[in-house]
């Protein structure tokens, strides 16, 4: 059942469960704000990445993209092969919320990303599945509008900041720490290489095909390194350590 | 198709990715393979773009400038790299983008 009436409480807790990823989440909205601005596309469009796509690196690409002139369609593809993973964490939900009623699939469903899987499915674990309903929804929620807010505070700052300022290089040098940070594991590290290497060799290709071509080769070159272990199930990485994806 | 229909395109496909699973087919498990590829495609594409972006930059300014958007990525990577968070590569990375642009010749 789902009762949220009777499950304030754990709607609270899920809220709270969310309050450390926020951390690193809020800057990376106000990037994304701030890019959104920046770019040669209207202001209304690039908030509007949030709510529709509602996927950080997603977003980020497809206003990197819009604002380089990308063919459209390369746009499209590139953003959904950075949300593929959402394919994921939508198998990973799905036996918690199996027999649910419909509206509850398509609502809970909307909020799935990294941070609101791994509050959720925190909740599920520790609450069992009606309570843990109120706690997905709880942490979602507050997820949900905090990032908006983020990237509405991002786009309304960035507009008024002077040029001088080369605000439009943040978002290369966020991406910069997001790969140096993925060098520890031995496929990432293969993958983050490759990518780089042939995003540089396919800058001049047509349409920002560059880009696709380059994500393609990394996770073909990061499939060739020698799995660490037994397949681990797909999981949202840590608070403060990773942003909504 | 302008940028309102990309976004909105990107958007819906995004949706159906997520619902794909709960509504669709209620399977649990997937090719290890397919989730292996999945975990790649964040570093790749972060790598990608920001490969890409810094080429870009570099390339619209003159050789002389290109040097600040230089320094200011390796000063990001030294600064990740020691400080083991990724936040580090924009706040030292800004500074010394500011500060290099504003010693070199333009």
């Amino acid at each position: 059942m789902i009762s949220l009436r009777t499950d304030r409480r754990d709607v609270a807790a899920g809220a709270r469960a969310m309050v450390p990823w926020l951390a690193g989440i809020v800057p990376f909205g106000l990037v994304i704000g701030v890019s959104a601005a920046q770019a040669d596309i209207p202001a209304l469009a690039g908030w509007l990445t949030g709510p529709l796509i509602y996927a950080g690196s997603a977003q980020l690409a497809t206003i990197g993209m819009l604002n380089a002139g990308a063919a459209p369609m390369t746009v499209v593809a590139v953003a959904l092969i950075i949300n593929v993973r959402l394919i994921f964490y939508s198998a990973t939900m799905a036996r918690h919320w199996r027999g649910t009623p419909w509206w509850w699939r398509l609502a809970a469903g909307y909020l799935l990303v990294d941070p609101s899987v791994a509050v959720g499915l925190d909740g599920y674990r520790r609450l069992g599945r009606g309570r843990g309903h109120a706690h997905y929804l709880g942490g979602a929620v507050l997820l949900w509008v905090s990032w908006l807010a983020a990237i509405g505070v991002g786009a309304t700052a960035g507009a008024g900041l002077p040029a001088s300022l080369h605000l439009e290089f943040v978002i290369p040098l966020y991406l910069v720490g997001q790969a140096i940070s993925k060098l520890a594991d031995p496929a990432q590290r293969r993958a983050t290489f490759a990518a780089a290497a042939a995003a540089l060799l396919a800058l001049q290709a047509p349409l920002q095909l560059g880009i696709a071509l380059a994500i393609a080769a990394g996770i073909a070159a990061g499939l060739t390194a020698r799995p660490a272990g037994p397949a681990q199930p797909i999981r949202p990485l840590q608070p403060s350590t990773e942003v909504p994806r | 198709m302008n940028a309102w229909t990309v976004i909105l395109a990107a958007g819906l496909g995004s949706y159906l990715f997520r619902l794909s699973m709960i509504v669709l087919f209620g399977r649990t498990t997937m090719p290890a393979y397919l989730q292996r590829a999945s975990e790649l495609v964040a570093p790749a594409a972060f790598a990608a773009m920001a490969a890409a972006g810094v080429a870009t930059a570099c390339m619209s300014l003159g050789v002389a400038q290109a040097a600040a958007p230089l320094a200011a990525v390796a000063a990001a990577v030294i600064a990740v790299l020691r400080a083991g968070s990724p936040q580090a590569a924009i706040l030292v990375g800004m500074p010394v983008l500011w500060v290099t642009t504003a010693l070199l010749p333009s």
